[in-house]
């Protein structure tokens, strides 16, 4: 592999995503967001809710149809979803109807088609095993709790040997002691692994924590990249020499400031087209 | 969390087994069986079991009051009493044929010893046939004598009565003819006349009311049939119709016993043998040739002949549930794919549509009606059609008698059966979630794995609502149906009884109701049930 496709393994370019608006222009919920994945890397991207952070990631993932811009992976350009970016949804989005085992066992069987019926077990029981589910393989996701059932959903991306794993909130919908565990399962796995990462997350700590490049998403309509930031830790990282760290603040506060400025600019934004209304109010009742 | 104790155990799948089949009602009984909060569950019992079980007494005392004072063309409404008693005598008949059968297919030893079984039996109910009837003529007598004791002064009030009467109009006829004479004589006006005449009528009429009510007590006491009487002579008739039965028997069991039959055959087929040996022309040896084969022909099928069963309720109703399982099953595999066709796919959804709109209030009666033109078509001559000679054949489906009215009444039922359940079905499939939908996407499923894994199971629980309705619908639908094409089965069983008119044809009437509707629970419950098992989270509605 050359040393190009590896610091520009994931590229996206300009990626837009616009709904039609039968009144008017069409709405650019993002617009021009550009990004290039290291291999191996961990990028988080943070950002207010609604923001369209979670367009990026379906985008990139293929669930979600680009209006315009591009996206390659190890150098060849991907429309539509498929195994090769596996994500993990905000809801574990199990199949009910299957044990843990069985689930993982579904996109095992896509991805490995000539392997046999034991070696793909095996293959399953060791992502299993890996998210610490080795107790619970044949229990159905109604027996197990939040956080277990979100360790299949992880068990399944990875289990698919993804080239780029995608991760929605992942952690969003659970308690904040069960989401530090699972953050550490995902990195132990991770550093391992050395799966090319995205993280969408609203979490400042979690994306300090986790990523070694943090993007921040101005706020929609139109948004895109904000800003950059290195995390230059070291790996495998343990939460409580970062939480020492004497820069982990600086990273914190530079975080917080620019959400608080994109917090400001949409109040501001919302101020000028109250002012803008009123104004017209008035024009109307003078001519009135 | 302790580990459970087996006691514990049992009750937790006892409740869960309860819980599956629909049956919640008896949770408290199996709780309180474990000594669980008896207070609790004691008063859950009161209130969900004892209440509803009294409001069905209530029901049938109301009933039981009301019917016998409902007087109709075909006698009283029966009482509850009466359904009950039918039920008996519908289950007597049926049992009645099962040992003619059996008595018509015996052959050797067992037949010769039931028939000395069936020939003790008549001599016993003979006797007490007798001795019954004897009892009956007492009664009889006695009631006879008691209804002339108290027959006799109405009688004599009666010719007393009609004999002043006559008396009465001869005065009076005279004293018109008198009146008129005087008007005649210009004596008197015509008016007097006429009031004469007039008050003269009303005075009939009066006379023969006086005599219409005695006439009306005497007839009131001929009518009355007293209890005793009329249960000497329901008990001196029921012995008598078992008596004709076990001859019937020893009929089938001799003469008309199969293998009798065969034997008899066989016999002519030997005795035209040793004929042809002995024949000399060729004229002679041919007849004779032709004698042996067409007797041998005739003992082979005798010897396939089978009993032929009058139709009880209990056949009708194995016919129906024969009926409803084929016209179901034929909904259910049209419904199911075309259903999963339409809800994967919207223009199949907007081609199906107006068909479904147009077809599905269609009346099922119109249904019947096209599918006998239609089905009889395919079957000119049922009797040696393979298709029903194969389902003839068959060890238990055999015994129905199947025939192009079977499969055109199924055709109604699967016609009307199948709307619920493939809209349904389109519903389930187009209503699986959107996130199930994007693990397929991200997963690169393909169409038969996101058929078989994902989109088939997530409507599943929708899909089996839908046959629910559908089994309902059919089982309405099969019984008008029979009722109107004769088509064996329950519907028939009604409308037979309904044409018969004897004295239990209304109390026949309303045990094939009961039946009809007992049946139509089970079959409904059956599908809660099914339902439930392919459900896979726990919150399956119970209805």
């Amino acid at each position: 592999m050359s040393k190009s496709t590896s610091n520009r393994y994931v590229e996206i370019v300009n990626l837009t995503k616009a709904y039609p608006n039968p009144f008017g222009r069409d709405i650019e919920v993002v617009k021009d967001f550009n990004m290039i994945l290291k291999k191996g890397e961990i990028v988080s991207v943070i950002g207010h809710s609604g923001c369209g952070k979670s367009t990026v990631l379906t985008m990139v993932a293929g669930l979600n149809p680009i209006s315009a811009g591009e996206l390659a992976v190890e150098g060849k350009q991907v429309s539509g979803p498929g195994p090769d970016r596996s994500v993990v949804f905000q809801s574990p989005c199990l199949l009910p109807w299957m044990t843990s085992l069985e689930n993982v066992m579904l996109g095992v069987k896509q991805c490995y088609p000539h392997g046999s019926r034991k070696q793909r077990r095996q293959i399953c029981e060791h992502y299993l095993n890996l998210v610490g589910l080795a107790d619970s393989m044949h229990k159905y996701p109604r027996e197990m709790s939040g956080g277990m059932q979100q360790r299949v959903g992880i068990a399944r991306a990875i289990a698919l040997k993804p080239q780029v794993l995608l991760l929605d909130e992942p952690f969003g919908r659970l308690d904040s002691l069960t989401r530090m565990d699972l953050q550490d399962t995902i990195l132990e796995i991770l550093d391992r692994e050395k799966i090319t990462t995205m993280v969408i997350t609203h979490d400042v700590d979690e994306a300090i924590y986790m990523s070694d490049r943090i993007c921040m998403m101005t706020n929609g309509p139109e948004a895109t990249v904000g800003q950059m930031l290195e995390v230059p830790f070291a790996r495998p990282r343990v939460r409580a020499e970062i939480l020492d760290h004497p820069r982990y603040y600086d990273f914190r506060f530079a975080l917080i400031a620019f959400l608080e400025k994109q917090e400001h600019a949409k109040d501001a934004h919302v101020k000028s087209v109250h002012e803008k209304l009123r104004e017209s109010q008035n024009e109307l009742v003078a001519a009135g | 969390m302790p580990e459970q104790t087996r006691i514990e155990k049992i009750k937790y799948g006892l409740l869960k087994t309860i819980d599956v089949s629909g049956f919640k009602v008896f949770d408290p009984v199996v709780r309180l069986f474990f000594g669980e909060e008896p207070q609790k569950q004691v008063k859950d019992i009161t209130r969900y079991m004892l209440m509803p079980i009294l409001f069905v007494c209530c029901c049938l005392v109301i009933w039981n009051f009301v019917a016998p004072r409902h007087k109709t063309k075909s006698g009283e409404v029966p009482t509850p009493e009466q359904v009950w008693s039918a039920l008996k005598v519908n289950d007597t008949l049926h049992n009645r044929e099962n040992e003619k059968e059996s008595d018509f297919t015996l052959s050797d030893k067992e037949r010769d010893e039931r028939i000395k079984e069936v020939e003790i039996l008549i001599a016993k109910k003979e006797e007490e046939s007798k001795k019954l009837k004897e009892d009956l003529t007492t009664i009889d007598a006695e009631v006879t004598k008691k209804k002339d004791e108290s027959l006799a002064p109405l009688k004599a009030k009666y010719t007393e009565l009609k004999a002043a009467h006559k008396e009465a109009r001869a005065e009076r006829a005279a004293e018109a003819q008198k009146m008129a004479d005087a008007v005649a004589e210009k004596k008197s006006g015509t008016e007097d006349l006429l009031t004469l005449l007039r008050q003269s009528n009303k005075t009939k009429e009066l006379e023969k009311e006086k005599e219409q009510v005695v006439k009306d007590q005497i007839a009131k006491i001929n009518d009355d049939k007293p209890k005793v009487l009329q249960n000497a002579k329901m008990a001196s008739d029921s012995v008598a119709t078992e008596v004709q039965h076990l001859k019937k028997r020893l009929d089938y069991l001799t003469s008309g016993n199969r293998s009798m039959k065969v034997g008899k055959a066989k016999e002519s087929a030997t005795t035209a043998l040793t004929k042809l040996e002995s024949a000399q022309s060729s004229a002679e040896i041919l007849a004779a040739a032709k004698t042996v084969v067409k007797s041998e022909e005739r003992a082979d099928k005798i010897a396939k002949q089978e009993y032929p069963r009058a139709s009880t309720i209990w056949f009708q109703m194995w016919r129906s549930l024969f009926t409803v399982f084929i016209g179901f099953m034929m909904a259910a595999v049209v419904a199911i794919p075309v259903g999963i066709m339409c809800g994967l796919n919207r223009v199949a959804m907007a081609c199906l549509t107006p068909i479904i709109s147009i077809f599905k209030p269609v009346s099922p009666v119109v249904w019947l009606l096209i599918f006998q033109i239609v089905v009889g078509a395919f079957f000119p001559n049922p009797e040696t059609h393979p298709f029903f000679l194969f389902l003839n054949s068959l060890p238990i489906v055999g015994r129905l008698n199947s025939n192009p009215a079977l499969i055109f009444s199924a055709c109604t039922v699967a016609m009307c059966a199948l709307w619920p359940a493939l809209v349904n079905t389109a519903l389930g499939v187009s209503s699986v979630e959107n996130d199930h939908i994007n693990v397929a996407k991200v997963l690169r499923l393909g169409l038969w794995s996101r058929l078989t894994k994902i989109i088939i199971p997530s409507s599943l629980p929708l899909v089996f609502a839908g046959l629910r309705i559908s089994l309902g619908v059919g089982w309405m639908v099969l019984i008008a149906a029979e009722a109107l094409s004769s088509s064996e089965g329950l519907g028939k069983y009604v409308w037979d009884q309904y044409q018969n008119g004897s004295s239990l044809t209304f109390a026949n009437i309303l045990l094939a109701c009961f039946v009809i509707g007992i049946i139509g629970f089970i079959l409904d419950r059956i599908m809660i049930v099914l339902q439930r098992a392919v459900s896979f989270d726990d919150g399956a509605a119970t209805v």
